[in-house]
């Protein structure tokens, strides 16, 4: 016998509904007759065209072209601190110091280059980029900014930091050269760069309580150390700068060596 | 983007310590033992303030740290003895408090010399990132006590220490001349 026969109208009626709606269900997931099919994931709008990027390599010469960017980065920045008469107040007399960072690293630069040529690359002579864009350029944009009676500490501080990002990226690439000399080579210059930040750290926080690693009472902060760990870290670098707001907390800027997408590959050129 | 590593050397490094990597490590082992105990020694002097005292001990923990990392990494194929040579040489030296400032910089301007050497022949990447993360940090110590008490420039920054790795390849000649080897 059939059931159907036993079924109630109510019952007959819920059935239907449940098909009906399982039906259009079903239809709205499949191909639909005169719509053509894309590749690309169901989306409102136009999609813009997408161009594929070459293949890059990074090479030990690559490697050692981000170092020299740097470099330039650590140069340019102490011109316009040069140039700007930005240290002022208890901060001017480190313009001695301050010149003597820039010579450094224009000889970095110059022996970093060196090395690159010597392994078949090509020098690269001017800043990084992207650090350019996401960190110096920023961090100048909040000391330079009216009203910031904080300018000239605040250059000390962003100086201290792109020590520090220097120091980490030649520690960095060590793990990634091939050729072991190089690695040598790096950190000659990498330890030079981690000596500069201990004389900026103590004019941030000076004496030998500050050596080591403290923590700001107040605000619970890390306060500038000279030497902040037992090993040599590859961690973001936190500076804060600029005009502080009405709780009195400033800009904070993260900083982190040069990625995949900050290298300097063959192919770019100044 | 894809990205790949140099055409060039188409074979990764080596992770673990090659044979000759263990020889140039166990040295940089026995010379941390070393400048371990030469800051023990000062601290034990009774000449350093207080101040001076707890840099140093901390500074001290670090180059035991280091001597215990090395250890960790070399295994069975650590010595686990101090350099005498090392030690002794400078020990002489450590004479009152202003002194133990000069010798322990020139301690620690060495040591950095001595790992970047053995850094510029070592094969295998645990070994050369463990020394990298160690010539940081000693090249900060050499520049602290060039700033303290008293701020020096060229105290900090510059050194004219020489390495005291055995047989280790230089590092690639560069123009740089403003840091000493």
């Amino acid at each position: 016998m059939n059931d159907f026969n036993n079924l109630t109208r109510r019952e007959l009626l819920k059935i239907s509904g449940l098909s009906i709606a399982g039906i259009t269900f079903l239809a709205s997931c499949g191909a639909q007759s005169g719509i053509v099919e894309s590749a690309n994931v169901a989306s409102a709008g136009t999609v813009p065209p997408t161009t594929a990027l070459s293949q890059v390599v990074i090479s030990d010469t690559v490697l050692l072209r981000t170092a020299a960017s740097l470099e330039y980065n650590a140069i340019d920045t102490y011109t316009k601190v040069i140039d700007g008469d930005l240290l002022t107040g208890d901060y001017a007399s480190l313009k001695d110091a301050v010149k003597r960072f820039r010579d450094d690293h224009i000889s970095h630069a110059a022996a970093i280059n060196a090395l690159v040529v010597g392994y078949g690359g090509k020098a690269h002579g001017c800043a990084n980029t992207r650090v350019n864009n996401l960190y110096v350029d920023p961090a100048l944009k909040l000391i330079t900014a009216d009203g910031n009676a904080d300018a000239a500490r605040d250059v000390v501080a962003l100086a201290h930091a792109l020590e520090n990002l220097a120091t980490q990226t030649y520690q960095g690439i060590v793990a990634l050269l091939t050729e072991p000399r190089l690695r040598g080579s790096a950190m000659r210059v990498g330890q030079d760069e981690a000596r500069h930040a201990v004389v900026l750290a103590q004019v941030l926080n000076p004496g030998y309580s500050a050596v080591g690693p403290t923590t700001d009472e107040a605000t619970g902060k890390a306060k500038v150390a000279s030497v902040p760990s037992a090993f040599g870290a590859l961690a973001v670098i936190q500076v804060s700068l600029g005009i502080a707001n009405s709780e009195g907390v400033k800009t904070n800027l993260s900083m982190e060596t040069p990625s995949l997408n900050g290298l300097v590959y063959d192919e770019i050129s100044c | 983007m894809t990205t790949k590593t140099s055409a060039a050397t188409p074979t990764a490094p080596t992770k673990m310590p090659t044979t000759a990597d263990k020889q140039l490590l166990d040295f940089a082992l026995s010379a941390e033992l070393s400048v371990h105990d030469l800051y023990l020694k000062a601290i034990d002097s009774g000449m350093l303030s207080a101040d001076e005292k707890t840099m140093m001990e901390m500074f001290s923990d670090h180059h035991k740290a280091y001597a215990q990392s090395l250890n960790g990494l070399l295994g069975k194929a650590a010595s686990n003895t101090r350099n005498e040579a090392l030690y002794s040489t400078y020990a002489r030296q450590l004479t009152s408090a202003q002194a133990m400032s000069r010798v322990l910089q020139s301690v620690e301007n060495t040591m950095v010399a001595t790992h970047t050497d053995i850094l510029s022949s070592l094969e295998g990447l645990d070994g050369a990132t463990l020394v990298a993360s160690i010539i940081t940090v000693e090249a900060r110590h050499a520049a602290v006590f060039g700033t303290l008490p008293n701020s020096n420039l060229g105290s900090a920054l510059n050194s004219a220490a020489s390495s005291l790795a055995p047989n280790a390849a230089p590092a690639a000649t560069t123009t740089e001349t403003t840091v000493a080897p």
